[in-house]
């Protein structure tokens, strides 16, 4: 009974709190279909005449597709080529290399320790020696550091969690290192690697600052999020609470679709144990 | 291939590219630390350490240390407190994958937000006359409560949004590092009449101590790296109350003064600072995870 | 008017050394793949996208027009120019940096770029001001203006009050309307720090007791006058809506908007908001005048430049210098204001036009027009003036928010940065 009650607690507080949380998002939903006029009032107003104009002038906006495009282009291939090169480098550090392993990892965290204003400028002058300033290249190269460096750091402690029994099962009977890795331990370890993939997602995603200044016309979403929030000498909250229901959605799709995939790599991996 | 050979390969072009690119970038800010470029015209000369010197009379330099200390304080334990709690909320009473998933994916929106977008939003939240918060404080009796104008919770009132975004992510990942934990240990303390915190308290929670300090680094570090939500909330003030390093290192260097060398000298110097802080933790941790 | 004019024939002497070159330009069709141009979202920017395709064909070119936030605008363009990137031919500039820009050598004189077709001339006097540095145009101007007050005459005749028209007057009327009880605020002012923030709000008063910026090469805008302007700006804040010590314009302009603020000081291009019933609740209910005496209104620009790091060869530079004329012609304003755009007025015959009177109150525009010869620049024009603008109005700030209250002591270190900030420009 006692427990029944509790529970039942449980379940409203976790409701209070999702509520609360969302809260931000929700207003900002409805904010996207109000008028101005019902935005800027000193009550909240739950009941409007709801407007389509703040999406019209969002989706019109050219420099919105072409950043989505960018974005996506940029990301996809920095986070790819950090979870290629960061994900066995980051076995091999958990299962072979453990003696350097604490230290490598710790140096890998230290790269990002530095403020991005500081690698701008550099950047920049090398950019334009090599030709790759404001070329999705250049963006992409700068963002491996954070990729890589992210996915090793955040990859590690996944595969330190898989049962070594398993390993070195599956190496007495004649796997070499790669296959063990491929067939094992990467499945086995996957539900973990996602939340690294989605961590280094988020933050080459979000990244405004080395967007801003290595790049000029291919500008990424971040740079164009902080472009519409000045139209005019106007903040246009309708229009900032559209383009924030608007550019949330697609990482949100990206992150549904990988979630899928994790799952069913996870239940491949059960086959192949079994 | 032998062990060796895959070892190798397996690290030398993730080490490489990093090493590369982390050197370009630390020569690049070293040089132009001990120069006196600024933006404004493109000729520069060797100052020495001058640059270093001079920041160490700087009073908004160390104000920017403290505050970004506070920050870092702030933000990591509040992001690592909601994600704990929540988690372990969500992990006993929501028991349907469905469920589950949907409230996952609700709490990884906050995050997904670009940071301007974000800082925004709760800007306008945070508006003592129009923002919804004021609005709920008057239906207590409290209020006008000036947000983003006392300094005093300044800095808490930017710190939540942060931990809006980044602790509702946290969530989500250790709710799935939950559902990864073996069932063995936990359904042994259940038989012993444990009661639900303290299977989690001392049983799961544990078992991810790894994982744990691994995510407490990365935000640490990203906390570092939070001058675009500051600088639309509040630019660093009232006064300098919410002006941590990195904002202060963009504002002297791109935006304002456009002195690009002392904010890469401000910049090395975080980073000795923050390599010396980082690497005693560090070692803490992994002792106490052991 | 005559000075307009004086000023004008001005600026066409200096034009005519280009005609001579003006008959290679048509060999740069083609000559250019894109033009790149930075730019902020206001309504002048934004209502080109429908005119560029014609642009295009002109020159066989691309515009391409990168939008950016103005902190994100003002950066990436002296980015832009400081790195030598140029990967922007037209750069977007303001009246806070145009000193900077000039003195780097980053800006064509807008008479060696712009074909004399576009009567350059016919810019506002109070604009081409702002926009001008030591007698030259560099950039032209399509949004701009100075300052105009704006009244709740409603509020005010509920306590027998009319128009202020001294300073001592609107204090009065401020102190007379407030009533926070009923969330009526007599005054709301820009708090937020930074040198186009709350130092520009606060300027005014700043002049307006006789303060002046420099003496000789020394800053003394630590003066007696600064000192009670600072005052009374604060004392005005005790009459403001909660959180004003950290306002920006938006914030102010709302919280009037919404119908929360009886007396308001702001720049003339807020005038129109209040007259647009969608956004607005006070539409009708407001009085334009100008700033009351001694009270100067405060002169500002944004505009276009031709870069000349961006456009270093001839048809860049003429197709460049083309463009910023054609998108800030007479022409283009015409066909802004018959599309309903009534806000971004650049130029003299605009506002004299029949389609311009038809869009505004009268009211305004003989507050505008009123307020013309009190318009000046009156921030410090000098190369580190963003430094030096940013380093008060953290002072200004901590002082607004209570931070700090020793306005002399505040005041004092600004000076003392700003000496250093002006020693490393020579």
């Amino acid at each position: 009974m006692v427990s029944l009650i509790l529970r039942n607690m449980a379940r409203a507080a976790l409701g209070l709190v999702v509520l609360v949380a969302l809260t931000p998002i929700l207003w900002t939903t409805l904010g996207a279909f109000k008028q101005l006029r019902d935005i800027v009032t000193p009550i909240p107003k739950l009941f409007f005449t709801p407007t389509l104009e703040n999406f019209a002038t969002i989706l019109g906006n050219p420099t919105i597709r072409d950043g989505l495009v960018n974005s996506v282009i940029v990301v996809a291939v920095a986070v790819g080529i950090g979870a290629a090169l960061g994900i066995p480098a980051a076995h091999t550090l958990a299962r072979h290399a453990r003696r350097y392993g604490d230290d490598v990892q710790f140096f890998v965290l230290s790269l990002r320790f530095m403020p991005p204003v500081a690698i701008a400028i550099p950047f920049i002058v090398i950019y334009l020696d090599l030709g790759i300033y404001d070329s999705l290249g250049g963006l992409i190269l700068v963002y491996l550091v954070t990729t890589i460096s992210t996915v090793i750091w955040l990859a590690v402690p996944a595969f330190d969690r898989v049962p070594r029994e398993i390993e070195e099962a599956a190496a007495m009977e004649g796997c070499t290192e790669a296959e063990v890795f491929w067939r094992f331990s990467l499945p086995i370890a996957a539900p973990s690697l996602f939340g690294a993939l989605v961590f280094t997602f988020v933050l080459v995603w979000n990244e405004l600052l080395l967007a801003l200044t290595l790049a000029a016309q291919n500008a990424t979403l971040p740079v164009v999020a902080a472009s519409i929030t000045s139209l005019g000498k106007e903040v246009p909250w309708g229009v900032i609470n559209a383009a924030t229901v608007v550019l949330v959605l697609p990482p949100l799709v990206f992150i549904g679709l990988l979630m899928g995939l994790i799952n069913t790599m996870v239940r491949g991996g059960g086959r192949a144990k079994g | 291939m032998t062990r060796q050979r895959f070892i190798f390969l397996s690290l030398a072009p993730a080490l490489t590219v990093l090493g590369l690119l982390a050197a370009i970038s630390t020569a690049g800010a070293v040089w132009f630390s001990v120069m006196n470029r600024a933006l404004r015209s493109p000729d520069y000369e060797y100052v020495g350490f001058y640059n270093y010197l001079r920041l160490l009379r700087d009073k908004r330099f160390f104000n920017a240390l403290e505050i970004s200390l506070i920050w870092e304080l702030i933000t990591v334990t509040g992001t690592l407190a909601v994600a704990i709690l929540l988690a372990v909320l969500v992990h006993e009473t929501v028991k349907r994958p469905l469920w589950r998933n949907l409230i996952c994916f609700a709490f990884l929106a906050p995050v997904l937000l670009p940071r301007v977008a974000a800082a925004f939003i709760w800007r306008f939240l945070y508006s003592p006359s129009l923002g919804l918060a004021n609005w709920f404080a008057d239906l207590f009796g409290i209020g006008p409560i000036e947000f983003l104008a006392d300094p005093s919770i300044a800095l808490v009132s930017v710190a939540v949004v942060d931990i809006w975004q980044w602790g509702l992510f946290f969530t989500v990942i250790l709710v799935k590092l939950l559902e990864t934990l073996p069932r063995d240990p936990i359904e042994a303390a259940m038989l012993d009449n444990a009661r639900v915190w303290e299977i989690h308290a001392y049983v799961t929670l544990p078992m991810l101590k790894g994982p744990l300090i691994s995510l407490v680094l990365v935000k640490a570090v990203e906390s570092l790296r939070s001058f675009d939500l500051i600088f639309v909330m509040t630019g660093g003030g009232p006064g300098t109350a919410t002006e941590t390093l990195d904002l202060y290192a963009y504002q002297t260097g791109i935006n304002l003064g456009g002195r690009v060398s002392y904010a890469s000298a401000m910049s090395i110097l975080l980073l000795i600072a923050t390599t010396l802080a980082f690497t005693l933790i560090w070692r803490a941790g992994r002792k106490w995870s052991r | 008017m005559k000075m307009k004019r004086l000023l004008a024939g001005g600026v066409c002497i200096a034009l005519l050394p280009l005609a001579a070159a003006a008959q290679d330009t048509a060999q740069c069709k083609g000559q250019l793949a894109s033009l790149s141009v930075i730019g902020q979202g206001m309504p002048a920017v934004t209502a080109l996208d429908a005119h560029l395709a014609e642009f295009n064909a002109k020159w066989d070119t691309e515009v391409k027009i990168t939008l950016l936030g103005e902190n994100e605008r003002r950066a990436k363009a002296r980015l832009d120019a400081s790195t030598g990137a140029g990967a922007y031919q037209v750069l977007y500039i303001d009246e806070a940096n145009l000193a900077e820009y000039v003195s780097a050598g980053w800006v064509h004189p807008l008479a060696d770029v712009v074909p004399a077709e576009y009567d350059l001339a016919d810019f506002r006097v109070d604009l081409a001001n702002v926009a001008s540095s030591g007698g030259v145009l560099y950039f032209a101007p399509f949004v701009g203006g100075g300052d105009v007050m704006m009244v709740r005459k409603d509020l005010l005749e509920a306590k027998g009050l009319g128009v202020p028209k001294t300073l001592d007057e609107m204090v009065a009327a401020i102190k007379a309307t407030h009533d926070p009880d009923n969330k009526v605020y007599g005054w709301a002012a820009r708090g937020q720090r930074g040198s186009g923030m709350n130092v520009w709000r606060w300027t005014p008063f700043f002049r307006a007791m006789g303060g002046e910026w420099l003496d000789g090469e020394t800053p003394i805008f630590n003066s007696e006058a600064a000192v009670k302007a600072t005052e009374l700006y604060i004392d005005l804040m005790k009459s403001a809506p909660p959180g004003v010590g950290t306002f920006n314009w938006s914030d102010s302009v709302e919280a009037f908007r919404g119908g929360q603020v009886a007396v308001l000081i702001e720049s003339d291009v807020f005038g129109p908001w209040m007259e647009d019933p969608a956004k607005s609740q006070v539409a009708g209910k407001v009085a334009y005048a100008p700033p009351p005496e001694p009270l100067p209104s405060a002169g500002w620009a944004h505009g276009w430049a031709v870069s000349s790091v961006g456009a270093k060869d001839d048809c860049a530079k003429v197709i460049a210098g083309d463009f910023v004329g054609w998108a800030t012609s007479k022409e283009m304003e015409q066909q802004r204001l018959a599309a309903g755009i009534a806000s971004d007025i650049g130029r003299v015959s605009t506002l004299q036009s029949e389609a311009y009177r038809k869009s505004v109150p009268q009211e305004y525009i003989d507050a505008v027009l009123a307020t013309g010869s009190r318009t000046n620049l009156l921030i410090m024009a000098s190369p580190a003036w963003p430094e030096i603008g940013d380093t008060l109005g953290l002072a200004l700030e901590e002082l607004f928010t209570g931070t700090r209250d020793d306005v002399q002591g505040a005041l004092d270190e600004a000076v003392f940065a700003a000496e250093d900030a002006l020693s490393r420009v020579k």
